[in-house]
């Protein structure tokens, strides 16, 4: 099980591997209506359409950025990687309601460590799309970002594997 | 060297989008640019630093630009930034 998880984790290899955050259905960043992610202006990754209000680490790593608002954090995996997850578009305009956060900058977290929590239904009741995004800040330090999307996720299920 | 100074209009400050559409401009010129706070000076390349600088609307922010293409590229950010709604 450790070997499998390692792997997962991306120790093993060369290949890091940033898993899903949260629960869901994960597309392409493609198929995201705000073209900040869609035309991959932030970086490459891939979008998760949550089924629940709990987002875990993707990575072994530390925060680099919480944000107050509790809708995105930024974050740098031990292996090199710049990580955003941004829960929901245009999120930011709730200023912190709906969301909950559970760690701060400079916190070391373990993939699979709570984040933030947020409720789900009352984000999509006051009109916004809740898909959340995983982003890699500094894709061009790899030779290669690659989603696995189009299927239905569990949270620590591999999302991206990275190449150098 | 060039400095500019703006003062940030949008109400919800450089957040993750803006970040990220300052640092994909910044990153096609020639010149190298720094953006600053009072408090905290980033490599404005950088978006994960730019947003780090958690730069909120009302508050005013430095730029420092160094280059054979300073000019060009000063007034370049300054459209930009106007663009994307920030100044």
């Amino acid at each position: 099980m450790f070997d499998n998880l390692k792997k997962k984790l991306g120790i093993a290899g060369a290949e890091r591997v940033v898993v899903s955050p949260v629960a869901g259905q994960a597309v392409p960043l493609s198929e995201v209506s705000d073209p900040t992610f869609s035309e991959e202006i932030l970086g490459k990754g891939a979008a998760v359409i949550p089924s629940e209000g709990k987002i875990v680490s993707p990575v072994d790593g530390i925060i680099d950025l919480m944000f107050e608002t509790g809708h995105a954090v930024s974050m740098r995996s031990n292996d090199g990687a710049e990580v955003l997850i941004h829960v929901g578009l245009d999120t930011v305009k709730l200023a912190g309601k709906h969301y909950t956060v559970h760690h701060k900058n400079g916190d070391k977290v373990r993939a699979g460590e709570l984040l933030i929590t947020f409720d789900l239904d009352a984000i999509k009741a006051e009109g916004y799309d809740p898909i959340t995004l995983v982003i890699i800040c500094n894709t061009e330090e790899f030779s290669s970002v690659h989603p696995h999307t189009g299927t239905t996720v569990a949270a620590l299920d591999t999302l991206l594997t990275l190449k150098k | 060297m060039k400095q500019i100074e703006f003062t940030i209009t949008d109400p919800l400050g450089i957040h993750a989008r803006p970040a990220g559409q300052l640092c994909k401009a910044v990153s096609a010129m020639g010149s190298s640019v720094k953006i600053a706070t009072e408090a905290k000076e980033a490599d404005a390349r950088r978006m994960m630093s730019v947003m780090g600088l958690g730069i909120k609307g009302g508050m005013k922010v430095k730029f420092t630009i160094d280059g054979a293409s300073e000019e060009a590229d000063a007034q370049k950010l300054e459209a930009t930034l106007r663009e994307i709604g920030l100044i």
